[in-house]
């Protein structure tokens, strides 16, 4: 019985040994590439020469320059022989080596023959080798005969033309577009194929049209689709569409609603898939309109097919963001999926589950999602914990069982990715919720007490060091941060001497136990950990005794340094460059942002290496616009900036400058900052800048405005317009734009623009200025808690008829986006087929002023909504404001 | 776009590789990433059995077929399941080519062949032929049956 199984083992290593590529290597196949130049060609032996090549190259083995010249004139040889099967591998080989264009012109003659060859198959393989090392010249010399193949009768030949017109569209458009009555054609072809490539070109045309594009949609919508490939396509163009179409208000009906739902029931479930995406993306979906497609989803999740679980389940974690009751039918297979063997299918269930469960359900939750915790890897740690946060800033009174989870699962072991993950979500918990502070402070400092990242370490140091001096028992804290400056490497040991320094500023009454912590400190083996204990004593004044610190000690502390770092760098280069006497000058640092290219290039597949947060956490927007405002001379006399809209669109898509506009609230003034992108590489805009017509915006006045100097291709620039507004008051009005500027022909060759230039404006869409911008959203932990305690003193409670509205949900955000105020404990979303619901909403009026609000709602049958709306705040003019806005809106 | 089709024996060793619209330095991280998904989760699954994962938005289908692992990777239009159609036309070329599911040594035997199907399925990232029939006879320079 042994003997047959050792034999085997001895076949199986002789098969090993035998493999055909054994030992390969390129020198030697490249000699071997020599008898293609016999005159007597051995077709077999070629095609064995040709696969070594192959498969070298399939290896991730690169030709040199002349190697590659070598082998291709040798390959263009072969074109003499006769043998299909060879000439079936010349065609490969010549588009693997993609010859360079002084190169192509010795095989084009042999390509165009082969393209009128009465040999379809000759035709459609050296369409495909001449389109992808074609250039522009020779594309219109075969252009005749690529349309004529576009609408050969061999399915095999069209869709090589086609297919090769979707390539050439990117770098040729303007003669690919010359196609489109035989691309036309083609989308008619009974081959399923074509039509499906034939679709796929002809919407590339004709993206930017969107009459083609809609009149496409209607015909084939009414008519046949042969293939599944190819009704996918239709459905994603078709809700482009209605996305473009929106709503036909006298009937509430969708276009084309009835042709997805339909598609719901095809029997291929990549189109049912589709079908049901593109009906979830609908923008203001409905219920009704929405069912449907959750209860295909909802069958896929018990799929066997890991494919389509998947597929599924990532679907519908979509929608639970927009719409987590609409998913809730679904928890029961969801958390069913938790314990999927594919990791990505569990952690998507887990993540949807944590958007759409309830109050009541976190703690369950939290426990089935432990278990999961300790067999997953960490980029599927990081999606978890990224999810908890989110529900912990939704549902606040739970942030004790959520944020023991996040300290549990910084103990346990992680790279340091997932470990930032942990941390910033901690520290944005801090934050947002004041009741988590001094807990989450404990629980960072525990985990400094081993941790093996540098990095975090010293961010969590900066972070205790600002928000540590405002907690109730601040010594506390002092015995982790010593405890740094003995354990830790220098970076660790430098920032947490900054840290004790700021502990000491601070608190007064511990300034003379830090001083003695501190003098420890300069005898530390390490240059900056002993300047900045020296710095530190010094500006603290070091004799120990108990007085209050400096004003301008403590701005220099706490300050942040309101340069660019990459401006800092650039500075410092050059000074070292350019050797000088005289001492390097922080002021001569220039204040202005550097633009960010427009795309930037993405590493698919790469985990995010970048430490992107700044030591306090993730920058927000805000801060990046407070720093561009600051550094602009002209504004900084407008105070403290208040809040900052979100962008505004006033171009469309796709037009040839893109501007968006965002709004800056100030005291008494308003700056609105253009956003502007250059999408024409053959042009150079100058002195740019955007005339404001604010003639249907009474209470405001032009005071001032930054032209922007300079808008190259792709490089997005900023210019600005600032108004003056009466203190205090919401005013509102519609402004008008003009964008105004130079133009200069840039030689894109050379990259270099004209002397001369043209003065040319280009009409922008208008944007209001709305109540809701003098509104920051600013949530509160636990809403019923800080109604009583801001009490009825300054209480309006006034009742409204909304009127017929589409339904309570759609009320209800209405009302919200009217107020622009941030909603809590999770009270906008509308369970469906309510009648009445409350939403408790909390924000920050200009002014600072804290306003909460506590709406309810309630709906008859015939959609007549009616509202109840009480107001509190901290002053009775905004609580009347607040009633004014929704009054008048 | 199709962004890569990649094939490698059990040890993890490519076979194939054929990426599209990659940057030539992102390509080895791609490999390695591959390769460990398979390492991980391929063992013991059957011939075929589709695998999924996803990594931000990009997507991968992945599966065994023999000796050989197949993997797909695919961004925007090539989803999850536009992936699996593609792999389920290069694992049905595959078998059409060897006869069955193959051994490294018969995949390895039948290189050409098989660079002359994947070339007829995939384009520059764009899924060509998606009958293997047809890519059987087009491999050969046949016309289509059906025509």
């Amino acid at each position: 019985m042994a003997q047959p199984l050792v034999k085997k083992d001895d076949d199986r290593d002789d098969e090993a040994e035998y493999s055909p590529f054994l030992g390969i290597e390129k020198g030697a196949v490249l000699q071997e590439a020599r008898v293609f130049n016999d005159p007597q060609l051995d077709a077999r032996r070629c095609s064995q020469v040709i696969t070594k090549l192959l498969y070298l190259l399939n290896q991730g083995e690169t030709f040199t320059k002349i190697e590659a010249t070598e082998v291709f004139f040798s390959v263009t040889k072969l074109f003499q022989s006769r043998d299909i099967g060879l000439r079936r591998m010349v065609y490969l080989m010549i588009k693997e080596l993609s010859p360079s264009a002084d190169e192509v012109i010795i095989v084009t003659s042999s390509l165009m023959k082969d393209m009128n060859s009465r040999t379809d198959m000759y035709r459609a393989n050296a369409i495909r080798v001449l389109c992808r090392i074609t250039d522009g010249t020779l594309l219109t010399q075969i252009e005749r005969y690529l349309k004529q193949a576009i609408v050969d009768k061999n399915p095999v030949v069209a869709s090589a033309a086609l297919v090769s017109g979707i390539h050439l569209l990117q770098t040729n458009p303007e003669i690919v577009k010359r196609w489109s009555n035989e691309v036309q054609e083609a989308v008619q072809s009974r081959a399923a194929l074509v039509q499906f490539h034939a679709l796929a070109l002809l919407h590339q045309i004709r993206q930017n049209d969107r009459l083609a594009v809609s009149k496409l949609v209607t015909s084939l919508t009414k008519g046949t689709v042969r293939s599944p490939l190819a009704q996918c396509l239709l459905i994603r163009y078709t809700s482009q569409v209605i996305r473009e179409s929106g709503v036909n208000t006298q009937t509430g009906d969708r276009p084309f609603y009835d042709y997805l739902e339909g598609c719901l029931r095809h029997k291929a479930e990549m189109v049912i898939f589709e079908a049901a995406r593109a009906i979830t993306v609908l923008s203001g979906v409905t219920t009704r309109e929405l069912t449907p497609a959750i209860t295909v989803l909802q069958l896929f999740l018990s799929s066997s097919k890991p494919v389509l679980r998947f597929a599924a389940v990532r679907t519908l974690n979509k929608v639970a963001m927009t719409h987590p009751m609409a998913v809730t039918n679904c928890n029961i297979d969801m958390e069913s999926l938790i314990s999927d063997q594919n990791r990505s299918i569990a952690t998507l269930a887990i993540t949807t589950l944590l958007k759409t469960g309830n109050e009541s359900s976190v703690d369950r939750l939290m426990k089935q999602i432990t278990n999961f915790m300790s067999d997953i890897a960490d980029e599927f740690k990081i999606v978890v914990v990224d999810a908890i946060r989110s529900l912990c800033l939704k549902f606040p009174l739970k942030y004790r069982s959520l944020m023991n989870f996040l300290s549990n699962i910084l103990r346990e072991e992680g790279g340091f990715e997932y470990k930032k993950a942990i941390v910033d979500s901690i520290v944005i918990l801090i934050r947002d919720i004041p009741d988590a502070k001094e807990s989450g402070l404990l629980h960072l400092c525990e985990f400094i007490e081993d941790c093996e990242f540098t990095y975090l370490s010293t961010q969590i140091l900066h972070f205790l060091g600002n928000e540590g001096p405002k907690t109730s028992d601040p010594s506390k804290y002092i015995r982790y941060i010593y405890n740094r400056v003995i354990l830790e490497n220098a970076t660790v040991r430098a920032s947490a001497v900054s840290t004790l320094a700021k502990f000491g500023a601070m608190i007064d009454s511990l300034k003379p136990r830090i001083f003695i912590l501190l003098r420890r400190c300069l005898f530390d083996n390490d240059d900056e950990v002993r300047d900045r204990a020296t710095l530190y004593l010094n500006t603290l004044g070091g004799d120990g005794s108990v007085v209050e610190t400096d004003k301008d000690v403590k701005e220099f502390l706490f300050g942040s340094l309101d340069i660019p770092l990459t401006n800092m760098e650039t500075s410092l280069k050059n000074y070292i460059q350019n050797p000088s006497e005289e001492p390097f000058d922080i002021n001569s640092v220039p204040k202005e942002v550097k633009s960010q290219p427009l795309v930037e290039k993405k590493a698919p597949g790469k985990k995010p290496t970048g430490l992107g947060a700044p030591p306090t956490g993730p920058t927000s927007t805000a801060d990046t616009y407070e720093r561009i405002l600051s550094s602009i001379p002209e504004f900084t006399s407008f105070g403290k900036l208040f809040k900052s809209s979100a962008p505004v669109e006033l171009t469309e898509a796709e037009t040839e400058y893109a501007v968006n506009v965002v709004k800056h609230i100030f005291d008494r003034h308003v700056v609105f900052q253009y956003n502007c992108t250059n999408t024409i590489p053959e042009q150079l805009l100058e002195n740019v800048f955007v005339i404001v017509d604010a003639s249907e915006a009474e209470e405001f006045s032009e005071v001032g405005s930054k032209p922007l100097k300079s808008l190259p291709y792709d490089t997005p620039g900023q210019t600005f317009v600032a108004f003056e507004k009466p203190e205090g008051v919401p005013a509102v009005g519609k402004f008008s734009n003009m964008l105004r500027f130079t133009v200069k022909e840039v030689d894109t060759s050379t990259g270099e623009a004209e002397d001369d230039g043209v003065e040319d404006e280009y009409q922008l869409e208008d944007f209001e200025v709305v109540a809701a911008d003098y509104m920051v959203k600013v949530g509160v932990s636990n809403f019923r808690n800080a109604w009583e305690s801001m009490g009825p003193d300054f209480e309006r409670i006034d009742e409204y008829g909304l009127g017929p509205r589409e339904s309570l949900a759609e009320a209800v955000s209405t009302v919200i986006n009217l107020l622009g105020m941030q909603p809590c404990e999770g009270t906008e979303v509308v369970p469906s087929n309510s009648r009445s619901h409350s939403c408790l909403l909390s924000g920050l009026y200009i002014g600072n002023m804290k306003v909460l609000v506590r709406l309810s709602f309630g709906i008859d049958a015939s959609k007549e909504v009616a509202m109840k709306l009480a107001v509190r705040s901290e002053d009775e003019n905004v609580s009347d404001t607040i009633h004014d806005i929704v009054a008048s809106g | 776009m199709l962004l890569a089709v990649l094939i490698a024996n059990s040890e993890g060793n490519i076979l194939v590789e054929r990426f599209n619209g990659v940057p030539a330095e992102e390509r080895l991280h791609w490999r390695s990433f591959l390769v460990k998904l398979g390492a991980d989760n391929l063992k013991g699954v059957k011939n075929e059995e589709l695998l999924v994962a996803s990594h931000k938005s990009v997507f991968i289908v992945y599966t065994v077929l023999g000796d050989v692992s197949i993997f797909v990777v695919g961004k925007d239009e090539y989803d999850e399941l536009a992936l699996a159609e593609a792999i389920f036309v290069i694992t049905s070329a595959l078998k059409d080519v060897c006869g069955k599911p193959p051994t490294e040594r018969l995949f390895l035997d039948k290189y050409g062949k098989i660079c002359l199907c994947l070339d007829e399925i995939v384009w520059k990232g764009l899924l060509e032929n998606t009958d293997k029939e047809r890519i059987k006879r087009l491999v050969r320079l046949k016309p289509p049956t059906e025509f």
